[in-house]
């Protein structure tokens, strides 16, 4: 089917526009389109979360949203974060607490750790054990991940 | 029938279509019918499709018709959950917290935070999983489905909406349209219980228990409901009438499980085994009675 979508769409603070077929995932546009592969291809079937990004304010796995679907919307991913040599308290937070070992699933967790800092600052940690059921990690444990969100809040909190 | 799961890392081909009204969206359906499928969050639709289990010639994403997107609760008349209401605007809504609890505490229960962040709960009616969290608690509140078509509009029990795997009363030019949930008893409170062996997971089995004036029995309300323990969620309707009696408590919660364990019938399968489900069914519907009815 030759049928395309222009979609219109901000990344990381650009205004996009960009041509889709309608079986495109928001995943395949941002990955094979605009070259971010911080986001990568785990299930594709919503389980792994390694494929997240803040879409909107909120944190979505990109793999079940169809590219048309992101028409109009505003997408974050880790490339958005920082500036070159200036990482974002969170990614700091995860440096220093060696909040990831493989760094396969990293980028997912910083977003999730970053939506966690921007919008639920003063969660408990089994709230923010919840919000993290949505990645899921296979070296770390977890144990170094929560405690850079926690570092990452309190780094916020001072400055 | 076994399914043969296709691991496609595409997704089939299909048309796109996002009507901008719910007059538009009727019209699509009934030209299309089965062909089309409804897209609202995806978190099943996509999955299936990748899956190679659906494969729809159209999609009909439903977001951008404004009149679906509906979540409002009126004093005596109940909560209307509109077929775009997210699971995610359930679960931060203090007032569904308040006032229907088991729905609230099924909702948060169900997969992670970003699945919430576009699941639905009509969604989750639709594609009418035996495992679906929401379907039991919607049981014990009575909930309506409105299906509409082209045609016009009817109202549905989810008690009767539900005919087997996936399977629903939905006529193929029909849409969810609404979720009607009832004002429940006064002073009710209950809870879900989702058996799993990690968060994300599916439910092993589900026990939605809802319990209004335990203490005076010609008031008091007892409803139970069950998702992977049947074909369709279970609503044991028997429960209600068994607790109008006036007789000790202890007695009536064993009869009560005497009585779902006749109307349940759960399969072994890679999550867990019947005799397992049948044990957990048998006590933990005992333990959620004696919590709710305050019995020792």
């Amino acid at each position: 089917m030759a049928e395309t979508i222009t979609i219109r769409l901000k990344v990381n603070g650009i205004e996009r526009e960009v041509a889709v077929k309608p079986n495109e995932r928001l995943l395949d546009v941002l990955r094979e389109k605009f070259y971010i592969n911080s986001v990568k291809a785990g299930c594709l079937r919503g389980e792994c979360g390694i494929c997240t990004v803040i879409m909107n304010g909120k944190l979505v796995k990109s793999c079940l949203v169809l590219a048309p679907e992101a028409d109009g919307a505003e997408i974050l991913t880790v490339e958005g974060l920082s500036k070159p040599g200036k990482p974002s308290v969170v990614q700091r937070a995860f440096i220093e607490k060696f909040g990831f070992q493989c760094g396969f699933c990293t980028p997912a967790f910083v977003m999730a750790a970053h939506w966690v800092v921007e919008n639920m600052p003063d969660a408990p940690e089994e709230e923010i054990k919840e919000i993290l059921n949505s990645v899921i990690c296979r070296c770390t444990g977890y144990k170094q991940i929560i405690e850079a969100i926690k570092y990452a809040i309190e780094l916020k909190r001072q400055a | 029938m076994r399914t043969v799961l296709a691991f496609r890392t595409i997704l089939p081909t299909f048309t796109y279509h996002r009507p901008s009204s719910l007059a538009e969206l009727l019209e699509l359906k009934a030209k299309l019918g089965k062909d089309a499928a409804i897209l609202a969050g995806g978190t099943d639709l996509l999955v299936d499709m990748k899956m190679g289990v659906k494969r729809p010639s159209h999609v009909i994403d439903i977001k951008g018709i404004k009149e679906l997107h509906v979540l409002e609760y009126k004093e005596g008349s109940g909560l209307i959950i509109g077929p775009t209401a997210t699971l995610r605007e359930l679960e931060t809504n203090s007032l569904l917290k308040e006032k229907y609890p088991v729905l609230w505490d099924a909702v948060r229960k169900i997969a992670d935070v970003a699945l919430r962040e576009r699941a639905t709960l009509a969604g989750n009616i639709a594609n009418a999983s035996p495992a679906a969290d929401s379907a039991p608690a919607l049981l014990v509140y009575d909930a309506k489905v409105e299906l509409t078509s082209i045609n016009g509009s009817r109202l549905v029990p989810l008690r009767e909406f539900f005919t087997g795997v996936k399977k629903t009363v939905m006529k193929e030019n029909e849409v969810i349209t609404k979720i009607i949930v009832p004002e429940p008893p006064a002073g009710a409170k209950g809870e879900y219980f989702k058996a799993v062996r990690s968060a994300e997971d599916l439910a092993l089995v589900g026990i939605a228990a809802l319990v209004a004036n335990p203490n005076n029995p010609a008031e008091r309300v007892v409803r139970l409901a069950y998702a992977s323990v049947a074909p369709t969620p279970v609503y044991v309707k028997e429960v209600e009438e068994l607790f109008k009696k006036d007789e000790p408590l202890n007695k009536l919660i064993k009869e009560a499980v005497n009585i779902v364990l006749s109307k349940v019938s759960p399969i072994s399968d890679v999550r867990a085994t019947r005799e397992y489900r049948l044990h957990l069914v048998k006590y933990v519907t005992a333990y959620l009675l004696r919590k709710l009815l305050g019995v020792k």
